[in-house]
């Protein structure tokens, strides 16, 4: 068993391999057509394909190059600002943006562990207040204000 | 020549309304304000602002995106001389010798030559924008589908061959870019491709979302990692105008800067981003005494701020003439167009000229705007580099949230957008570009569609595009530059040349 000399490169190439192999399953179901006239099927199975022979040979390289080590992951950011993003989505139809969009800024403020709450919610009250002027008027974008559930509010 | 005039004169008409004009200023402010934040280049400026230009006239959001676009441009050399942390490839070279002056009390020169000489290339690359948009016009209609695939893989293999880092790494992502222009409705049948028979994925994915998870958050979550340890230039910024002496030390340079960046963006690859390049390692050759080059030599911020500023604009060539993007910034064109309504190509033009000629003439009002506002307010964008950027991140990821939802008003495109976020960074954790997976997504759809018609016209046979000389040409150019990178030799310098 040959040792791996580029963990990066073994992940790329089996994260790339997966990803060729999903394609090929999420178009099995189309046709592929002719040469003549192309089924829907045809232009991405055959890229699909080539990006499974790219997965292979990073694949392969990660066993004769030597490489870098697996990168440090530095998780607490993408994951509070991820959720913060989430809740954004959850929100804004339901609660309108005046709620959803605080929400979401004190959220995603935490995901750096400089994050200062009080001058957090003065700047996430502020740019809720700019972007409902600029997108909800100014632009005239039509973004759920303030909904209040089981009331009639909503603006 | 009277043609070009009147051309430029209407173009100018369109331009200087009263709405325009204020759309073009304030989208230079704008894209300034955002570009100036370090570590956010043209591209992610662009992604952050699209959803300000949604609810106006297809003309005005196009001019009032170019005007971002310079103003990001702009934005990117200030944050490079005064922080020295460029905001994408091609402003490193300005970070070289422009932040050296800047710690020599010179950051106001440096800027001002900066502006200057961006302010002459873009006045050149107008010009010649408007000279070739009409010949390139009248090529672009002889094309047939075989022609504009054969084009669209070599504009693929020089977007490969200039990419940073690994050639492979360069293919695999345009190959994945085209697989996720695939996803949604097929062009011939309409039947939904890789949808899972999800509502919001039954018209594929939309190139503004792709944007601003790639490059937008993805770079704030990359930001995230390492606390805030920014420095501004110490010191004042100094005189804002260069003198004479100056002048005179930059004005061949700028010279040089602006035809070898206009040349290099024309090119249907991404060309552009060598423009800076070429012309720092052409300054610091032809100069008397080499050594002053990263210690604050002016030609080194003259030559390749012109040649950035002119390769930028004249990228603008193959997208408004052939309707093909040569790179990551003009792909996000592509996106912004379609959503305005407007399918980029030779038919532009002719269709919509008041669109053509408006957006040209508005480009020299915008690097003038550039130069006569955004210089005294370099003190603003000073202290913008100071606000934390513990607070700015949440600004721009709500902005981007915003924008999204504003697309399609779907929730479900915020989540998206949070997955590709989650993908950009992953991708840059793993060495991988994200801007030709961007370019590979909005070509992907362009060739699928060129090349079905082409078999569909040459009966199923491929030979068609070799036996069509002009494809054919269009072909070898592109497998020999292909050719060409990988070869040892060639790819060690062209490895130097990123370095340097």
């Amino acid at each position: 068993m040959p040792s791996v000399r580029a963990p990066r490169s073994l992940i790329s190439g089996l994260a790339l391999i997966a990803l060729a192999a999903f394609a090929l399953w999420a178009v099995s179901d189309l046709s592929q057509g002719t040469m003549r006239a192309m089924g829907p099927a045809m232009l991405p199975r055959v890229v699909a394909v080539a990006i499974g022979v790219c997965g292979l040979i990073f694949v392969g390289l990660g066993f004769l190059q030597k490489g870098e080590p697996l990168p440090a992951w530095e998780l607490r950011g993408p994951l509070i600002v991820g959720l913060g993003m989430v809740v954004f989505a959850l929100t804004i139809r339901s609660l309108g943006f005046a709620v959803a969009a605080p929400l979401a800024m004190l959220i995603i403020g935490r995901g750096t562990t400089e994050a200062q709450p009080r001058e957090l919610a003065i700047f996430a009250a502020a740019m809720t207040a700019f972007c409902l002027g600029l997108f909800r008027y100014l632009l005239d974008q039509p973004i759920p204000v303030l909904i209040v559930p089981g009331t009639d509010i909503a603006f | 020549m009277w043609d070009l005039v009147a051309n430029l004169g209407f173009g100018l008409s369109v331009a200087l309304t009263p709405t325009n004009l204020a759309l073009c200023f304030i989208g230079c402010l704008l894209g300034t304000l955002i570009g100036v934040l370090p570590g956010i280049g043209p591209i992610a400026t662009i992604a952050i602002l699209l959803p300000v230009t949604f609810g106006l006239t297809p003309v005005s959001a196009l001019i009032m995106l170019s005007g971002i676009y310079y103003g990001a441009q702009y934005g990117g050399s200030t944050a490079s001389i005064l922080l020295q942390i460029p905001g994408e490839s091609s402003a490193v070279v300005t970070a070289l010798d422009g932040h050296q002056m800047a710690r020599q009390g010179r950051a106001g020169i440096a800027l001002g030559i900066a502006a200057l000489g961006s302010f002459f290339a873009g006045t050149v690359a107008t010009l010649v924008i408007a000279a070739l948009g009409a010949p390139l016009t009248a090529l672009a209609l002889v094309f047939g589908p075989a022609e504009y695939f054969s084009l669209m893989v070599m504009g693929l293999a020089f977007a490969v061959v200039l990419a940073r880092g690994s050639i492979l790494k360069a293919i695999t992502m345009i190959l994945v870019g085209i697989l996720l222009s695939t996803i949604g409705p097929d062009i011939t049948t309409g039947q939904g491709r890789m949808t899972f028979g999800f509502d919001w994925l039954s018209d594929g994915l939309e190139v503004a979302i792709l944007g601003m998870g790639l490059f937008g958050i993805a770079e704030v979550f990359r930001n995230l990692e390492h606390n805030e340890a920014r420095q501004v230039a110490h010191g004042a910024i100094g005189r804002l105008l260069p003198g004479v002496p100056e002048l005179k030390q930059s004005a061949k340079p700028v010279l040089r800067g602006t035809v070898i960046g206009a040349m290099l963006g024309i090119l249907p690859g991404n060309g552009a981003v060598l423009g800076p390049y070429a012309s720092y390692a052409l300054e610091k050759k032809i100069a008397d005494d080499p050594r002053r080059f990263g210690h604050g030599a002016i030609e080194g911020v003259a030559g390749p701020e012109s040649a950035n500023n002119a390769g930028a604009q004249t990228s603008f060539i193959p997208l408004l003439t052939l309707g093909i993007p040569p790179n990551a910034v003009m792909a996000l064109m592509v996106g912004a167009m379609t959503i305005h309504g407007i399918v980029p190509g030779p038919q532009v033009m002719t269709k919509v000229p008041d669109l053509f000629w408006g957006l040209i003439a508005s480009m020299w009002i915008g690097n003038l705007m550039l130069l006569v506002i955004n210089l005294p307010l370099i003190g603003i964008w000073v202290k913008l580099l100071k606000v934390p950027y513990r607070l700015l991140f949440v600004g721009i990821v709500i902005f981007c949230c915003i924008g999204v939802y504003s697309l399609n008003r779907q929730p479900v495109d915020i989540l998206v957008l949070t997955f590709l976020a989650v993908v950009g960074y992953a991708l840059s954790k793993f060495d991988f570009e994200p801007a030709p997976l961007t370019l590979g997504f909005v070509l992907g759809r362009m060739m699928e569609e060129n090349l079905r018609q082409a078999l569909i016209i040459s009966r199923g046979s491929l030979w068609t595009f070799v036996e069509r000389p002009i494809s054919a040409v269009l072909l070898a150019l592109g497998v020999a530059l292909l050719v060409v990178a990988i070869l040892p030799a060639i790819r060690r310098s062209r490895e130097e040349a990123f370095q340097e």
